[in-house]
């Protein structure tokens, strides 16, 4: 046991003396997460997807009850985290604003908007053409969705108030329960009872119960998804460097020196094989580690990240052995390794989210251990607890194992170690 | 010039001594390039929420509210099983829940009986602009309803039916007369898109074609810097010391080998895109001018390199670690559009820049030779820039 873990931290040191493959194994990602961070806008705010704190500017022309109380609803504290509305009273400055990618959506709301609802006392029709303009910024389109759609929920409460007045007074004339002249009183006692009830977004016929869950999600930063995708692309680069020391010690005869000394080769094999597993964990703690630190990225449960990288170590460790198995010579294994990295990379959804790829690329994903570690970084991420975490944990164990016996038995034919 | 040549046939067997070359020189380029194509972001997906709704009740009222919430532009809703949405929910794969429980229908509204149940995780924005568009397209489904209920109510203040028949033909009459009103609602807001300078022309086959072609590319020719580190650490170099070769004709050989090898490896990626997608590169000319201007800036930055690294190991690294980092920050993986305006500016930085929107150029905007001139120019600068470093600082030893 003692041998075994002696060849492994051996494997470990070398590693960090090889200033070439902490290159790959730690410099790229790293550098590569912070470039996808600058690229997505992670460390400007200026993020396109972005949903909180939405500028819109919003020109009340109106300046009476509908107006200003679409003026109200933006300025909520409901709405607080999420908006940032400006008022104007240029249209014409509004719309421009938007042109100039300042602000997601410009509302205009025209003078006399409230009387082209609401019925006046004086008998005026009302003006069915006015209409609130909705100046809208295409090239933020997530935002501007979200500013139309609580547009869109004032309105359809304005609506439906509408909709019960003008209902309710002709059932009630009809059914000769009020008298006509009766009916602009009656009109407007209820207007003003169903002004306040739309203002306030009285309940609904059908009942919403919202229940909130008690487990607290963190915060989806882009990031999250990056950090652990490159991590685990080079992680596939660090299990073959391993592989590759092992058919290199052969080459250089150190190996079979190993043997003459009191250990079998089983302990040989075993250290060796302990010592990429070590090399991986190492590279992704340290990785982990570092984003934490600059990045100020939250990768969930100290424990359960720790459990997960040890699973997807050895998921991989797995892999890089089935190639060393297979290949002949050292700088076999480098291409293959770099050429598996690659691939994978891609099918395990490091580079691009797997939800993005057509579903048999999908499903071909499930034999990297990028794509199952991917899913339970994402989960603990999210705020995710162990529980959650079995399905990648039993499948990158199973693949570690199935795939370590592969090998041995590979090993075994080819007589790998010997005297 | 014989030399050159034997110089640039010796590389090019050199690297093509291991049949694994051939995977990163034309296979692995390919299948990137096809896979690629249909999953990087164009920028005009759908990026609403997403609000998984469950349908215990299928009836008209709970269809028309899945119907609202499709119409919705903050939200898109995602109709599964109560298990499905429970299990993404509880792994966090769903931001809120909608569940319409059996039973939702008219008369339930009539009963003021009909209810939703909406789940949510605490303190989340995307929940409670999912909750904000449910309560809308309730109330718009509801809108008929509740006006009826509102007639019958306002009616029932004023004196008792006669019999519950008489209430319930009041009511439907009022559902009537609302549902008519309704139909003819006039329109309240104007929607009225913006000129804000946004409408980039995007074709993912176009994009990652060119992308992924100048990556693959970049890559292999930063290597030169590998090839130099090889040479020196075997002593071969020392070697061409004792033979009549100048270190421009060395240099020289090496480089017009590799960009030889990466004008083919090209060519191929060029002709690919050309049979799997049917992309139109235009101007023959113009893109050769654009791929050997970008070739000789890349096998410059090698050449560069190359003198700095000592070992091949290192060089190997570095340039993986140069072409890559270029490749994504050059505006190759993802459309540079979608980049923070910073990032846009510091993009020009690169020479992966100037090859890519030299192509894009080809691809997308229809230009010809002159104008794709100023990217070449840019690139040609690239390539005397880095080869002066090179040719300067380059020792044999």
């Amino acid at each position: 046991m003692l041998k075994l873990l002696l060849i492994g931290l051996k494997d470990l040191k070398l590693m960090f003396r090889d200033r070439a493959a902490l290159l790959l194994m730690l410099l790229t990602p790293f550098l590569l997460t912070l470039g996808m961070g600058l690229v997505t806008g992670q460390f400007s705010g200026d993020n396109n997807s972005g949903i909180s704190d939405i500028p819109v500017v919003i020109v009340n022309l109106d300046n009476d009850s509908l107006g200003n109380a679409l003026v109200d609803v933006f300025n909520s504290d409901d709405l607080a985290d999420l908006v940032e509305p400006a008022s104007s009273q240029d249209p014409e400055a509004a719309r421009r604003l938007v042109d100039e990618d300042e602000v997601a959506a410009a509302i205009i709301i025209p003078a006399g908007f409230t009387q082209s609802v609401i019925p006046q006392n004086n008998g005026a029709a009302p003006n069915e053409e006015l209409t609130i303009e909705f100046y809208s910024n295409p090239s933020r389109p997530t935002s501007a969705g979200i500013i139309k759609a609580i547009l869109d929920g004032f309105l359809a409460r304005l609506d439906e108030m509408r909709l019960g007045g003008l209902t309710t007074i002709t059932q009630l004339l009809a059914s000769g329960r009020i008298q006509p002249q009766d009916a602009n009183q009656v009109g407007e006692e209820m207007g003003e009872r169903l002004q306040s009830a739309a203002v306030n977004g009285e309940t609904t016929a059908i009942t919403l119960n919202t229940s909130t869950s008690e487990q607290e999600t963190n915060e989806f930063n882009a990031l999250a998804y990056f950090a652990p995708g490159m991590a685990l692309m080079f992680l596939m680069y660090t299990v073959s460097y391993g592989g590759r020391s092992i058919l290199a010690e052969k080459a250089g005869g150190t190996l079979p020196r190993l043997l003459v000394s009191p250990t079998n080769s089983a302990q040989v094999l075993g250290g060796k094989v302990f010592g990429i597993f070590l090399m991986g964990a190492a590279q992704m703690l340290i990785l982990i580690g570092a984003s934490t630190l600059f990045f100020g990225l939250n990768w969930g449960n100290t424990l359960s990240v720790i459990l997960l990288v040890l699973v997807a170590v050895f998921g991989a460790t797995g892999w890089g052995l089935l190639i060393t198995a297979l290949a002949r010579t050292p700088a076999q294994i480098g291409s293959v390794g770099s050429a598996v990295m690659l691939i994978f990379a891609m099918l395990g959804g490091s580079l691009i989210p797997l939800d993005n790829l057509p579903a048999i690329t999908q499903a071909l994903g499930r034999i990297t251990p990028n794509a199952w570690a991917m899913d339970g970084f994402l989960t603990l991420a999210l705020g995710g607890t162990l529980t959650l975490l079995s399905p990648p944990i039993l499948a990158l164990l199973t693949m570690g194992i199935l795939l370590f016996l592969i090998s041995t038995v590979l090993f075994g034919k080819k007589n790998l170690i010997q005297k | 010039m014989k030399k050159i040549l034997a110089i640039a046939w010796k590389d090019a067997i050199l690297r093509f001594s291991s049949p694994s070359e051939w995977l990163f020189f034309i296979i692995l380029p390919i299948v990137f390039t096809f896979i690629f194509a249909g999953g990087v972001p164009t920028g005009d997906e759908d990026n609403r929420i997403r609000l998984v709704v469950v349908d215990q009740a299928n009836t008209t009222i709970s269809q028309e509210i899945i119907r609202e919430l499709e119409n919705s532009t903050s939200v898109r809703p995602d109709v599964l099983s109560l298990e499905e949405a429970e299990e993404q929910f509880d792994a966090r794969e769903a931001t809120a829940v909608l569940v319409i429980p059996a039973g939702l229908d008219m008369e339930a509204i009539q009963n003021g009986t009909a209810q939703l149940d909406f789940r949510q995780p605490p303190n989340n924005l995307d929940a409670s602009i999912a909750e904000r568009a449910v309560d809308t397209a309730i109330r718009r489904v509801s809108s008929v309803a509740s006006a009826a209920k509102m007639a019958l109510d306002e009616a029932k203040a004023r004196g008792t039916f006669e019999s519950a028949e008489d209430e319930q033909a009041y009511f439907t009459q009022a559902l009537e007369l609302a549902k008519s009103l309704q139909a003819d609602a006039p329109e309240r807001v104007t929607v009225i898109q913006g000129n804000t300078p946004d409408d980039f022309a995007y074709d993912p086959q176009a994009n990652v074609s060119a992308g992924q072609l100048i990556t693959w590319v970049f890559i292999p020719l930063f290597g030169i810097s590998a090839l130099f580190a090889y040479e020196r650490q075997h002593g071969t170099l020392r070697r061409l010391l004792t033979t009549p070769t100048s270190k421009a004709t060395f240099l020289l050989g090496t480089i017009s080998g590799q960009v030889v090898m990466a004008l083919v490896q090209m060519t191929l990626m060029v002709l690919f895109a050309v049979f799997a997608f049917k992309l139109n590169w235009g101007n023959p000319l113009a893109v050769y001018i654009i791929l050997t201007c970008s070739a000789l800036a890349a096998a410059a930055i090698g050449t560069a390199m190359g003198t700095f690294i000592k070992s091949e190991g290192q060089a190997m690294g570095l340039s993986i670690m140069a072409g890559m980092m270029m490749g994504m920050l050059g505006g190759c993986w993802y459309p540079l559009e979608l980049f923070p305006s910073f990032m846009q500016t510091i993009a020009q930085l690169f020479p992966t820049y100037w090859s890519m929107q030299g192509l894009l150029d080809l691809l997308l905007r229809g230009a010809g030779v002159t104008g794709i001139l100023p990217e070449a120019g840019v690139l040609i600068l690239f390539a005397g820039v880095f080869f002066s470093i090179g040719v300067m600082r380059f020792r044999y030893e």
